[in-house]
C-alpha cells in the first residue's frame, strides 16, 4: 500500500535540504524510514511532504581530537561493528547491535533513532552517559544540543521543525581508572527484534575496589530516556558492597516513572530495571 | 491526487526507470510495476523478513524503503540472485538440503542468506543472529543452517 504522502524530494544539497524543511512546515526529513514508514503506514504519524536526506552522504565516522563524530544517516550494523565507536563508546556500539535485526540495522540510522523519540530508543541510554551533543543545522545557522535536552516527551524532541540533526559527537573519556565497565543490558521477550522493555547503559570506574566514576542512563522507563542521577549519587566513591547494591536498587525507584503498557506493567519495569542495575554493580564487585 | 515520481535504478543488473507515486513502497513498485512477485510482503512493519532485498548489497526489509530512496543505488531481489541460469550457491543448497517447507518466508531468507554468504560468515552463532530478523514459522531453521554451512563450503572451495 502506498503511503499518503503527497511529496518526496531528494536534496542534493544541505542547503537545499534546509530550504525545504524551512518552506514547509509540515515537511519532515526521512532516512532509514524504519520508524516513520511504520507510523505512516498506521496513520500514527500524518506527513505531507518528506525530505530524503540520504543523498547528503551524512554517514561518516570521524576522529576527532576532542572524540568522535557519527554522521547522522551512518547505518546502525556500521556503528555496531566500528572499531572507533567500540573503543570510544562500547554501549553505543552494544546498543546499535540490538536495535530490530540485521536487515533493520543495515537501514536504522543513529539520527533517526534519537529525532524518532521513543521512550525506548535503543541508542539514547549510551548518547546519554557518554555526554553526546547533537550538531543540529536550519537555515538560519547551527547549534549543539545535548542530548539530555533533546527528548521532550515520547516522540517528542526540542528540536524545531526546520532542523535537521547532522551529526552525534561523543566526547573522548577524559579520566582514566584502573578498571573501566561500560554495558548495554536491554530486557525483552527476544534478544532480536523487539523494542526493550527496559534498558541500560552504564559506564563505570574503578579504583582500588572504589567506584570512582559512575554514570547510568535507562530506556522504557519514563517519558524519555533517563539518567539515573540519585543511582549516581549513592554510587559514588563507595565500594559494590552487598548492602550498597541493595540501596542502589532502591535509589533507582526515584529515578525512574515507568507506566503500563502493551510491553509490560510498570511493577515488572521496576523489577527488571534493577536487576540490569544489580548485574553491573556485580561486574564492579568482581562476581 | 499527487504527482508521480521518476525514479531509476540497477534493478538485478538492469537500468530501469519507473514513474509511481511518492509515497510507493519499494515493496510494492516490485510487486506491483516491475512484476517481480518473488519478494514476499509478510508483516509490512519490518519485524518478519519475508520482503528482504538486497540494497546496495545490503539486506534491507523492502516494506520499510520508499521506492523514491532507491533512485541511483542497486537492488536485488529474489529474481536476481541466479546468474546466467545458474542458481546462486545459497540457493542450490537450499534445494539439496531441503530448506522450505511451506515457502513464504524462503525468498527473504535465500536474500539474507545470500548476503551472509557474501560476508564469508562462519560461524554458526553469528548466522543465527544474521537471520533472526527472517521468521520461519515452519520452524526450519536447522535444514536453512546446514545450507548456510554447504554454500560458504562450496564459497571457500
Amino acid at each position: 500500500m502506498d503511503l499518503p504522502v503527497r511529496h518526496v524530494f531528494r536534496p542534493e544539497s544541505l542547503d537545499e535540504a534546509l530550504r525545504l524543511l524551512a518552506d514547509d512546515p509540515l515537511a519532515r526529513p526521512i532516512a532509514g524510514g524504519t520508524d516513520l514508514v511504520v507510523q505512516m503506514r498506521d496513520g500514527r504519524r500524518l506527513i505531507a511532504t518528506l525530505v530524503d536526506i540520504g543523498p547528503l552522504g551524512l554517514a561518516e565516522i570521524r576522529e576527532r581530537a576532542d572524540g568522535l563524530e557519527i554522521g547522522a544517516c551512518t547505518a546502525m550494523d556500521v556503528i555496531a561493528n566500528d572499531r572507533r565507536v567500540r573503543a570510544v563508546c562500547p554501549s553505543l556500539a552494544e546498543a546499535a547491535g540490538l536495535v530490530g535485526a540485521w536487515p533493520i540495522q543495515c537501514r536504522a540510522t543513529l539520527g533517526g533513532n534519537l529525532a524518532n523519540a521513543s521512550p525506548a530508543a535503543d541508542t539514547a541510554p549510551p548518547l546519554l552517559v557518554a555526554d553526546a551533543e547533537l550538531v543540529v543545522a536550519s537555515r538560519s545557522g547551527r547549534r549543539q544540543v545535548p542530548v539530555g535536552a533533546l527528548f521532550v516527551g515520547p516522540g517528542t524532541t526540542c528540536l524545531a521543525p526546520d532542523e535537521l540533526i547532522l551529526a552525534v559527537h561523543i566526547p573522548a573519556r577524559r579520566r582514566s581508572h584502573e578498571r573501566s565497565i561500560e554495558r548495554f543490558l536491554k530486557v525483552g521477550p527476544r534478544r532480536e527484534q523487539i523494542i526493550a522493555v527496559v534498558s541500560l547503559a552504564a559506564r563505570l570506574g574503578m579504583n582500588n575496589g572504589v567506584i570512582s566514576e559512575v554514570r547510568l542512563a535507562l530506556g522504557s522507563v519514563a517519558a524519555t530516556p533517563v539518567r539515573a542521577h540519585a543511582v549516581e549519587r549513592c554510587l559514588e566513591g563507595k565500594r559494590p558492597t552487598a548492602a550498597l547494591r541493595q540501596q542502589a536498587c532502591e535509589a533507582l525507584q526515584d529515578d525512574i516513572a515507568p507506566i503500563d503498557d502493551v510491553r509490560a506493567p510498570a511493577a515488572y519495569r521496576r523489577m527488571a530495571a534493577a536487576v540490569l542495575l544489580d548485574r553491573v554493580l556485580g561486574e564492579a564487585a568482581g562476581d | 491526487m499527487t504527482d508521480r515520481i521518476d525514479i531509476s535504478f540497477v534493478l538485478n543488473g538492469e537500468e530501469r526507470a519507473f514513474a509511481v507515486p511518492p509515497g510507493r513502497r519499494l515493496l510494492d513498485l516490485l510487486r506491483d510495476d516491475a512484476g517481480l512477485t518473488g519478494t514476499k510482503e509478510g508483516c509490512g512493519a519490518g519485524e518478519c523478513g519475508a520482503c528482504t532485498v538486497l540494497l546496495d548489497g545490503r539486506p534491507v526489509p523492502s516494506c520499510l524503503v520508499l521506492a523514491a530512496s532507491c533512485g541511483g543505488h542497486e537492488v536485488v531481489t529474489i529474481e536476481g540472485l541466479a546468474s546466467d541460469g545458474a542458481l546462486h550457491p545459497f540457493q542450490e543448497a537450499m534445494v539439496r538440503e531441503g530448506g522450505v517447507q511451506c515457502g513464504f518466508c524462503t525468498p527473504g531468507i535465500v536474500v539474507t542468506g545470500a548476503a551472509i554468504v557474501a560476508a564469508g560468515v562462519r560461524e554458526e552463532a553469528e548466522w543465527a543472529r544474521l537471520l533472526s530478523g527472517n521468521l520461519c514459522r515452519c520452524t526450519g531453521y536447522r535444514k536453512i543452517f546446514s545450507a548456510l554451512a554447504a554454500a560458504s563450503g562450496d564459497e571457500h572451495a
